[in-house]
């Protein structure tokens, strides 16, 4: 009896011991709410948590400056300069010369732009591949120039060559030696940290990359945790066993970690985007006078006032704002009760209107809807919530089986990239060409199309401005709210820049970050 | 007793392949498209087709049965759909972790729980019996993750006796570090239950005319309740401990989430969400493996506890 306490007493004792030692920090704790990154290649990865992961490790051609999200942030990544046609088809890159990929895979070259440009554009190989179906060809001509060759002029060339999505270069000797499923176990990239290893449900470890072509982090290694559970990461958060967590979207934490000593909190872009897409296809909201009264009836200001002020924005126009492209002040419906329940009456339903929506279950996402639907009620608009688990949530509209479809999300800030999948007709749902079109949009193809291979900004500008109005007077979707991403980090670290959006969703973590203290 | 165990064994193995078929039809029921989950919101109707083929999920489904199940049989379980890592591989890397919670909890439960019952019967209808009521009552109707929380905020928060993240290993300090507070959590649910079930037991035995000729022949009562009563007792307390970790791995789902722990629980939550059929297939087969040897193995206890009980 005496032994077991002596062991429970040693035990305990080797517990409340175990503290860390006070050193300079160099090892970077991150918290990020999933218990999985997901597969790990760049170019098959679509989620938050593993493109925020990816992005330590990868680098574009390009890239957008840190902390920025605009395309007019374009800098040089692994190429040093780039050039285009006056068509805008042909781009060449000078790649700096001696930038190493990962674990002795050797110097990236030309030959690596090219290979990891044609995996990104395959199918087979890519869950980006459309992004790719204007390229002609990618060559080598020299070990340290690339020359993209385009079927047609497109938007942002550039915004397929940075660090993101299918963007990210690839290493061509690692990824044929391991394999699809083998790179994806050990990504080998030519960014700040280098993979090191991958614990299920825990955590994946990167460790800095002395090789690293802007110069060796000084940072050593970062932490990857996996914890889903927000309240548990919110305690380790407080705990000080992570430096740095993703966030819930309510204006409640941002208060609550707001004052918590030594914290800072961001509210960083890309701003997810809530928009309520009608489907026109079906009665009553083929009914366009139906649909101005549902718009009518949404206010904003409500919405913007129960999501958070400090976290959330109202829209301004159907591409979210500050995108290259946005109108920023798109001639959206105003809220007005009493023209939306005239323009119900005109429509034929004086005592009112019922409209179904299939909504996921994601609490930040549904509680939306339910605000919505209490803005409805007063119209006279009956908003049925059918919820569902979020993964049938995205299955069954794609099916085309809900009217009003609540979709939250954010794009590469282009406006064509929102008018397209959301808009255009090439991208109805339940078409072989089917991306988010779920109002069965098409009065704007000609613009979105036009716009898209037109070399003169101000034109291309005028035609995205002209497809936005077009759609706005069709009310195909009503945007209602820009959400921000959430993140949390001690004071202590200094990233290196300034925090102000980040388009693969996570901070980016550079050579240059690092723990004051 | 081998013929039984061969007979048991039998069973299992119809059990498995049973719960196998229903798992490969409901998953693949429920709405929900793997190819589209890993593919993420922005991929076109063609992407998502590529991924189904390169996943074999547009294979006709007789098909994709007689793959899984001669897969299964040969040992391969595939490959998960989301993370391309082998099933098997994924599962035994944090088997460890919730069988480890599992085994903890269940000693917590039986070092509380049976004491505690014995003391609640011997005392019938007195204070002890009242506050052990209670506590085991509250023990029951506390849910696991309001525990969790609250535990975490008071000895990780508070007392910074422990982690908010369990999930140290390497030392046995980190181990108890990391054990500690979730073994305590699923611990005191089952010495609940426990409790109660040790409770009623005692006080049927208590009645029995071998315990009064017992207490008559001037057996001391310290042997009476422990040596006689107790060892009768325990078949219904076996029964409960039994069943109980079934229910106790199932429960260590939301305990594994709010203490970051790895463990089957989290590994099947998230193949749920992703829609990872080869995944939610290899983790049944280990569900249910485990529902069947602990079945098994309570049987083979009741023969230790009481002679009386003959397996044939």
């Amino acid at each position: 009896m005496k032994r077991t306490g002596s062991i429970l007493a040693a035990m305990l004792a080797g517990t409340l011991l175990a503290t860390p030692a006070l050193a300079q920090k160099t090892v970077l704790t991150v918290g990020m709410q999933s218990s999985d990154a997901g597969v790990l290649d760049p170019h098959l990865n679509s989620g938050t948590p593993g493109k925020a992961l990816l992005n330590w490790m990868f680098n574009g051609l390009v890239r957008i400056k840190p902390g920025e999200l605009s395309p007019e942030f374009m800098e040089p990544d692994l190429a040093e300069s780039w050039t285009s046609s006056p068509d805008g088809k042909e781009w060449t890159f000078k790649l700096r010369q001696g930038a190493q990929c990962h674990h002795g895979y050797g110097e990236f070259t030309s030959e690596d732009a090219v290979y990891s440009l044609s995996r990104a554009a395959s199918k087979e190989s890519s869950a980006f591949s459309s992004d790719y179906t204007a390229f002609d060809k990618v060559e080598a001509p020299d070990k340290y120039t690339v020359k993209i060759t385009l079927k047609q002029a497109i938007p942002s060339l550039l915004g397929i060559v940075m660090n993101y999505h299918g963007g990210n270069m690839v290493c061509k000797k690692a990824a044929e030696e391991l394999g699809k499923d083998g790179f994806a176990k050990k990504p080998v990239g030519t960014g700040p940290f280098m993979f090191s290893e991958y614990v299920p449900q825990q955590y994946a470890k990167l460790v800095a990359n002395p090789n690293y072509f802007r110069g060796k982090p000084k940072l050593t290694e970062i932490l990857y945790r996996f914890i889903p559970s927000d309240s548990s990461r919110d305690l380790a958060f407080q705990a000080g066993e992570l430096d740095m967590m993703l966030g819930r979207q309510e204006q409640a934490w941002v208060d609550r970690m707001n004052a918590l000593p030594g914290v800072k909190v961001v509210a960083m872009g890309p701003a997810e985007m809530s928009v309520l897409h009608l489907n026109t296809s079906q009665p009553p909201l083929d009914n366009l006078k139906v649909r101005q009264a549902i718009a009518h009836a949404i206010d904003r200001n409500a919405i913007w006032q129960f999501r958070g002020k400090n976290i959330s924005r109202p829209s301004v126009s159907v591409v979210p704002s500050g995108y290259l492209g946005t109108d920023e002040k798109a001639p959206l419906l105003p809220f007005d009760l009493a023209k939306s329940k005239a323009l119900l009456a005109e429509a034929g339903f004086p005592n009112g209107v019922t409209i179904k929506t299939i909504n996921t279950t994601l609490p930040s996402m549904l509680s939306f809807t339910e605000a919505t639907q209490a803005l409805l009620k007063r119209a006279g608009i009956t908003l049925e919530i059918q919820p569902v688990e979020h993964a049938t949530f995205h299955q069954q509209i794609r099916q085309d089986l809900s009217q009003v479809v609540h979709f939250q999300a954010a794009r590469f800030p282009v406006a064509d990239v929102y008018l397209t999948q959301f808009f255009h007709s090439r991208s109805i749902v339940k078409t072989p060409t089917a991306v988010t079109n779920f109002s069965h949009c098409k009065v704007a193809d000609a613009e979105i199309d036009a716009a898209r291979s037109e070399t003169d900004k101000a034109k291309q500008i005028e035609l995205w401005k002209t497809a936005q109005q077009k759609i706005i007077a069709q009310v195909c979707a009503i945007p209602v709210n820009e959400m921000m991403q959430l993140w949390a980090y001690k004071d202590s670290l200094d990233l290196g820049y300034e925090l102000r959006a980040s388009l693969n969703l996570g901070p980016p973590v550079l050579e240059t970050t690092r723990f004051t203290k | 007793m081998g013929a039984f165990l061969v007979k048991r064994l039998g069973f299992a193995v119809v059990t498995l392949w049973a719960v196998l078929t229903l798992v490969f039809v409901v998953v693949r029921i429920v709405p929900g498209d793997p190819a589209q989950v890993i593919l993420g919101d922005q991929a076109d109707a063609n992407a998502i087709a590529a991924m189904r083929t390169r996943l074999g999920l547009d294979a006709p489904l007789i098909e994709q049965y007689w793959t899984f199940l001669t897969g299964a049989i040969r040992g391969d379980w595939g490959v998960s759909l989301v993370t391309g890592r082998p099933v098997i591989q994924e599962i035994l890397v944090v088997l460890p972790w919730t069988l480890e919670l599992t085994i903890v909890s269940m000693l917590i439960g039986i070092a509380i729980g049976v004491p505690l019952g014995v003391w609640a019967a011997i005392n019938r209808n007195r204070m002890p019996d009242y506050v052990t009521r209670i506590a085991s009552l509250l023990g029951l109707s506390f849910p696991p993750f309001v525990s969790a929380i609250i535990l975490l905020i008071l000895f990780a928060i508070m007392l910074r006796w422990f982690p908010v993240i369990s999930a140290g290993s390497g030392s046995l300090s980190a181990w108890f570090q990391a054990m500690a507070l979730p073994a305590l959590n699923l611990g005191l649910i089952m010495a609940a239950y426990i409790t109660r079930v040790a409770r009623s037991a005692m006080l049927e035995v208590m009645q029995e005319d071998y315990v009064r000729s017992a207490r008559a022949k001037g057996v001391p009562w310290r042997v009476v309740v422990w040596r006689h009563a107790l060892r009768n007792a325990l078949i219904p307390i076996i029964t409960i401990v039994g069943l109980y970790l079934g229910i106790l791995i199932g429960n260590s789902v939301l305990t594994e989430i709010v203490f970051n722990r790895p463990g089957l629980g989290k590994l099947i939550v998230g193949a749920l969400n992703q829609r990872d059929y080869t995944m939610l297939q290899g983790m049944m087969v280990i569900y249910t493996l485990i529902v069947v040897l602990v079945n098994i193995a309570t049987d083979l206890t009741y023969a230790l506890a009481d002679p009386r009980v003959k397996l044939s």
